[in-house]
This record gives structure tokens, sequence and C-alpha cells, in this order.
């Protein structure tokens, strides 16, 4: 793909990144797609755990195929290293010597164990910039926990604000995916980008932790300062103030219906033919309506089960009704309003006709363009270019180390 | 930047300034990365459209008051706020007076409004002509449903994220916060940032786009992956997941207790069923791989909570992780204020507020070993630097000043 790179907010920027799964992966990817060259280190046995994560074509497992995999690392170059071994280890010094920017996310434990520490790494290069995406923090007794994406999500407290809120036996309710990960990730990139701004002033490089407990826990609406402020603790259960603001199951769908302001729910009875029961006093404003939400939703079900999604949105929508559709993975992909912006983009890939979909720019930056210009690496796809080329390795130290199990 | 220079040890956005429109959750939340950075943010409000979160609760005793939400003073924590009335033509001419102080405009308006405020950004870069601006709408500045309404909640279900989440056989369900919100914010501070880097470089602004659907579809990848390759969503599962087994929530002793846990591998389960004292259930055939614990889930979930529901949460998270078996309390507010991690690690924020006194706030989800990053005042009540921006940033006269307010316009 011929974009200039040099046309990119970050190009010139280099990053080294040790990642696996989604946090380090989609904290580089962002610099990545703005312009950064990226060079992505992975273990030699099976690499980056994502590769092996799937979604697949046609549901057959392949290391190089890995949807998840292929989404977080456009825009990379590949190297495999064995961090565990010394001549592995002295690369990775190496890299870093000549990188402005280096994200992993290798947990406390096998830090230690591997020996990732900015004095050691940022011995050759004082400009490093070092960034520790960590479960828990690099201090604290929680330091050495072991965590998982759900474990986090729980810890960070959102978990505890989602599930069904008549039914106090159902456990708290993740979000689909790997969502603490991704917030940790774009902690990191503000961290990253703001380390590096400040790089400009200082001249150094330091040391960046990020704790995904604490980039979850920043997210929870207004629900943590009911603690401080009322001693009330917020959870899931319990009905809401206002009504409606309600999933509805339509004919071909679900719609998600949201009246906050009263003239949205005038415009919503209008829209729904003036039916008598809307003038019951036990929904003359948003308060009753919430406290007889069973009773509404009763109501809105019945009228909603003849509907059709589209139309429903677009009339409530042209009377400024913030009505929205639940969106299906397929809805998106299908999108009017997507396709006119550019959203989607198309990966290129051997084992794919036609290249593989994946949402692409989230912002457009006007004069600095977002762009795929590589897919994700396969794994050791750059060994070879990365030593030769980057590190000016001669072609019998490769070998030897390839021999050894190094790469 | 201003002309002195800061001295080394100060935040990495020192000398940046950003005049922020934004109100609710979304935009807020990325000008507070940016003052959480050390950015100077000025906030641009008025007492005739005042932010809703300012209007939402908790209040302290219960008791409203636009200085006095929590909502309000966590996200806009180490901020300054200006009151101008842009009902008022004088009011718009001090906004691009900011402007052109500014480094960073930043706004969440509906795609179009700032432009019909005349502070869109093609007139802004007359005033400022290396600004950046970001503007963070719904739906983005183009496309055919550019204009459409967009709150909050409703945003989790537009982007696809509730037709994924929720307990398997159950409808669609929310995330618990509006979540499109703290994602569209981050994914804005990255873009501002790296719109700083460029303009470091080149001496170039520019204008972005960020629409706060397509920054939660972008966190929704490998949704939108299984659909391309198999034509068909991913299901809605509760709280497990396809290469994990146990993978969930479990129920404590205690009302609403739970605990989080999971097994990565048959190794984690090992010593899961260890810890739990039934190390025979490891090598149980029901149990002994992934593909027979995945196949027998129910059950191996029912005899995980028969276990922890005799126990404390804390106790349940001690024994695992003392096991190395990933586990950790379903925290609430009160349990997140109260715990000793968080608390020795700094995570929290107790400055003085004029109205509220000292609250508990979350602070800074990151630490600078050259660079500290912290939160140096709490949110602004309504207009509390509107002289001193005018004064010291703009350099009015107080005579000026007293003509502006005459006027009405700083209110």
């Amino acid at each position: 793909m011929e974009i200039a790179t040099q046309s990119q907010a970050l190009a010139g920027l280099r990053v080294l990144e040790y990642g696996h799964m989604v946090s380090a992966a989609y904290a580089t990817k962002l610099l990545a797609d703005l312009g950064a060259d990226v060079i992505k280190v992975e273990p030699p046995s099976g690499g980056d755990r994502a590769r092996q994560r799937g979604p697949f074509p046609r549901g057959v497992s392949d290391p190089d195929c890995s949807g998840l995999f292929l989404y977080l690392n456009t825009n990379k170059r590949g190297l495999t290293l064995d961090i565990s071994q010394a001549r592995g280890h002295a690369l990775l010094r190496r890299l870093a010597e000549r990188a402005d920017l280096f994200v992993h996310n290798l947990p406390p434990p096998l830090m230690d164990r591997y020996g990732v520490h900015y004095e050691e790494l940022a011995a050759g290069n004082p400009r490093l910039v070092m960034v520790s995406i960590t479960p828990f923090g690099l201090d604290g007794p929680y330091r050495d926990y072991a965590a998982t994406d759900l474990v986090l999500w729980n810890a960070g407290g959102v978990a505890y604000l989602n599930g069904a809120p008549e039914a106090d036996d159902l456990p708290p309710l993740k979000a689909f995916g790997h969502q603490a990960e991704y917030q940790g990730a774009l902690t990191a990139a503000v961290a990253s980008l703001g380390a590096l701004f400040g790089r400009l002033r200082t001249g150094r490089g330091q040391h960046v932790v990020v704790s995904i407990q604490e980039a979850v826990a920043a997210i929870l609406e207004m629900t943590f300062e009911y603690w401080p402020y009322m001693h009330v603790i917020a959870s899931r259960l319990g009905r809401r103030p206002i009504q409606p603001l309600a999933f509805l199951e339509l004919r071909d769908g679900w719609i998600f219906a949201c009246c906050v302001e009263e003239h949205q729910w005038q415009g919503f009875v209008e829209l729904m033919g003036n039916p008598e029961w809307a003038r019951l006093e036990l929904f003359e404003n948003r308060l009753a309506r919430g406290e007889n939400g069973d009773a509404l939703t009763l109501f809105l079900q019945e009228w909603a089960k003849e509907q059709s999604v589209m139309e429903v949105y677009r009339t409530a929508q042209q009377r400024r009704i913030p009505f929205a559709p639940v969106s299906t993975m397929g809805d998106l992909l299908n999108s009017e309003h997507l396709r006119a912006r550019g959203f989607f983009a198309v990966l290129a890939h051997p084992e794919v006709d036609g290249g593989i979909t994946v949402p692409g720019a989230p912002y457009q930056l006007s004069r600095t363009p977002w762009a795929i210009r590589r897919p994700a690496p396969r794994l050791g796809e750059h060994t070879e270019e990365i030593l030769t080329r980057d590190l000016g390795l001669p072609p019998a130290e490769i070998d030897a180390l390839r021999e050894d199990h190094v790469l | 930047m201003s002309s002195s220079a800061p001295p080394a040890t100060s935040p990495p956005l020192a000398g940046i300034r950003v005049a922020d429109f934004t109100w609710v959750w979304a935009g807020p939340f990325c000008t507070l990365q940016l003052a959480h950075l050390g950015a100077e943010v000025i906030r641009v409000e008025s007492a005739n459209r005042i932010c809703v979160t300012r209007l939402l609760p908790p209040w302290p005793d219960g008791q409203p008051g636009i200085n006095r939400s929590g909502y309000f003073n966590q996200y806009n924590q180490g901020k300054l706020s200006v009151a101008l009335d842009f009902n008022r033509p004088e009011a718009l001419a001090v906004a691009k007076d900011l402007v052109a102080h500014s480094d960073v405009v930043c706004d969440n308006f509906a795609a179009g409004v700032m432009d019909r405020l005349g502070l869109g950004y093609e007139q802004l870069r007359r005033v400022k002509p290396d600004i950046i601006m970001i503007s963070m709408s719904g739906y983005g500045a183009t496309g055919p449903e550019r204009e459409f309404v967009s709150y909050g909640p409703a945003q989790v279900p537009l982007s696809g994220m509730s037709s994924l989440t929720g307990y398997a056989g159950w409808p669609p369900m929310h995330v618990g916060v509006s979540y499109g919100d703290p994602t569209a914010g981050l994914h804005g501070a990255v873009a501002v940032l790296a719109a700083l880097l460029h303009r470091a470089r080149t001496g170039e602004g520019q204008f972005i786009d960020l629409s706060q659907l397509e920054t939660t579809v972008a966190v929704l990848g490998e949704g939108i992956l299984e659909q391309v390759f198999t034509g068909q969503p991913p299901p809605r599962c509760g709280n497990r997941d396809p290469q994990m087994a146990p993978h969930g929530v479990f129920p404590c002793a205690g009302e609403q207790r739970w605990v989080a846990l999971a097994a990565r591998d048959d190794d984690d389960w090992r010593r899961l069923a260890a810890a739990m004292g039934m190390p025979e259930l490891a090598a149980d055939p029901r149990f002994a791989s992934l593909a027979a614990r995945k196949a027998n889930e129910t059950a191996l979930e029912a005899l995980i909570a028969e276990w922890t529901r005799t126990k404390r949460a804390e106790d349940v998270v001690a024994l695992l992780q003392r096991a190395g078996v990933p586990a950790f309390v379903s925290m609430a507010n009160r349990d997140l204020a109260e715990d000793a991690h968080l608390n020795q690690n700094g995570f929290f924020v107790r400055l003085e507020h004029p109205e509220v006194g000292t609250k508990l706030h979350v602070g800074v989800p990151w630490r600078m070993s050259d660079t500290p990053c912290t939160v140096q005042r709490p949110a602004p009540c309504l207009g509390q630097h509107t002289e001193e921006v005018l004064s010291r940033i703009l350099g009015y006269s107080a005579d000026r000043i007293a003509e502006l307010k005459r006027a009405q316009a700083l209110t």
C-alpha cells in the first residue's frame, strides 16, 4: 500500500512491543496506525497468545490467521526472540537502544524473571520511554497477583455495576471481549504519548507504570463517588430512576428506547400513535414512569412487537429522540453511515480472498491520516529483516541464534 | 506553549493550554487525561447551559448544588472554569480570544453545533492557525446520520456492545456504565497527543473528527471478526469464555458479595481444585481437560459456587492467589475506596473543595518516574476562574472585565 509514512502524525517514532493478548498490542496498534514503526517481539514458541485465540477463518486454528491477533497488530513488523535466554535478552536490549518507546505487558513476576527492568534497558539509551502495563501496578500487596481480563474487570469495579437489576441471584456480569485490557491499552497509549511529549522538553526518557485495575476504576461514571459523597454502595440492583431507558424486542431485532427529557417522551408517544394508556397518571412524568417501570415496559413491549427496528430508529431520530438500535455485528458491517465514513478497513491476507474486514480509523486527523500500511506480521515474518537491516547483525550470527533457538 | 520554560520535573504537558468546550462525560474524560498530564485545561461553561453532570447526584447530604456533584467533581479535577454566556456576542469574542491563546480545543457537541456558534475549526484557525481541534460527536462529523442525537446509555447498544453482552439466553444488556464515553474520551486524548507531537515536528495544527460510535466499535474487534469469518456474531454467554473454564463470578458469604475467578489452563484448574480441598476433581473425567470442563461447565460452576458460598470473598481471593490462581473480589465502590493496595499506591486524591470539603476521588491511573503526574486542584466551581483567566491569560484590564460583566457576558 502506498501511504507516505512521512505524512502521518507519528512518522519516525520507533516503538518496541513485547505483548500477549490485548493491552500492549492495542496500545502500540494505536501508534502504528498513526505512522509509528512498531517492532513486535514474540516468544518463538507459539508467539503472542492472541495467535491462539481466534476467531479463525472457517473455524480452523492457525497462528497466522487469528482474528484477534490480525486486528491488534496491523502495521507492525514481527520478530521472534526468546528473552529468557541471555542472548535473546541482549538482543532485546539492543532493540531498546534504538527505540523511543518500549511497551510491554509482562506481569511483574515475569519482569523479574526475564530481567525486564527500566534501568537495564535504558542503560544504553537514556531517552527510552518504557511503559509497563500491569494488572495491579509495580507496588503494593497485589503486585504479584495473577489476573485475567474477567478478574481485572471485577477488580476495577465495573462488573459489580452490571447484570440483571431484578435477579439478585445472578452474578455481576462482564462486558463482551477484553474490555479491562482495552482500557489498560488506551490508558497506556495516553501515558506513552504524554511521556514522549514531555521528553521534547526534558530530553530524558522514563519508566511509566499502568495498573489495569486503576484504569478500570477510573471509568465508574458517577458510581464511585456515591461512597465518599453519600455513603451509598452502588450496585446493579434496583430500578432506574427514570424511564423509558429500556431494551424492547421488535419484530426484527432489538431497540433501546431512551427518553430523558419530557419532550422526547412526548415525541415517542406521538410516534406510537398517542395510545390511551400513555395518558395514565402512572406515566405522567419521567420519575413516575421510573416508579412504574414494570407496567410501562409491558405497554411498550406490546406496541413494540409489531414494529421494525430501522423504522422506529429513524422516525425517533427525526423527532430528536435519542433511540438507538441494538446493533448486531452484521448491522454495523452493513451500516450505510459507517460505509459513507469509510470506517471499516480491509486487511490483505493470503488465506482469505478479498481480504479481512476490521474496524478502521477510530478518529480522522485532517492532515495526518490514519492508515493501514501493512497487515499484521506472520510469526517471525521480519526476524531476519530486523536483525540484518535494523541491528546490522551478520548472517552467520543470525544462523547461530536460530540454531540455538534464540529466535 | 507559554514563553517561560517550565521546570524539568513539571508534568509532561506543562505549558500546553486546552480550551475545553466539552460537557457530560466523554469530552470531559478526554480533557481530564490532558489535565492529568499537566496541561492547563480551561472549561468554558455557562450558567444558562449547565453541564448535565453538575445537575446529577451524588451530592453530600443529598443536597443538590451545581458545585456539589461528585460526578462533575470526579471528571473535572485539575481544570479551571470560565463562565461565558454564548447568547452574548461579547462572550463569543472572549471564547475566540481564549482559543487564540490555546493549543487545543475540545468539544463533544453533535456535529455542526460549534460551527453554528461561530466556533468551528475553519473559524478558529483564523484566530490561531496551528490550533488542534477535536470534535467528539456521537456519530462523527460526516455521514448520513451525523446529526442524530446520541446519549451515553444509547451508545452502548448502538455500538454493538449490548448485542454481545448478557447472560446466556437473556436479552441484550448494558455494561454498567455509559461505556462509549470513556472509550471515546481516551481515544480522543490519544489523537490529541499525536497531533501535538506532529505540531511539535512540523508546526501544523489540524482538525480531528472523532465518532463515539466508531471508538466503541474499535474495542469490539473480535466480535466483528467472528461475524466476518463465520457469518455469525459470538453468542451472549454471561461471564464464560470459549477458552477458559471455570471462568466466572461466584457468590460468597454476605449480602451481594462475589468473587471472580478463572482457570487459564489445566495447571490453574489443578491448583484451584487442590485449593478447594478437592484435588480429586482435577482428574475427574468430567473436568480433566478444557473440552471436558466446557462440556460440563454448569456442573463445574455449581461445585465452585457451593464451595465459595460459605466463605468471605476476601478469603477466597487470598487462598487462590496463594495457589497462583487468578481471582479477585468483585469490587463495589466502597471496597475500592477502602482498599489497602490502592490507597498504599497513592491512587486516590484528597483535596479541599470550597463547597464539598475533602472528598475521596479517583486519581491518575499511571505513574511516571521522571515527570510525576498528580491532580493539582479539585474540580472548579462554575465560573470560579473567569476573572483570573481573563486577566492573567487574555491580558484584559479590570475595566474591560467590568464592562463584560455589565453586558452579562460572564455568567
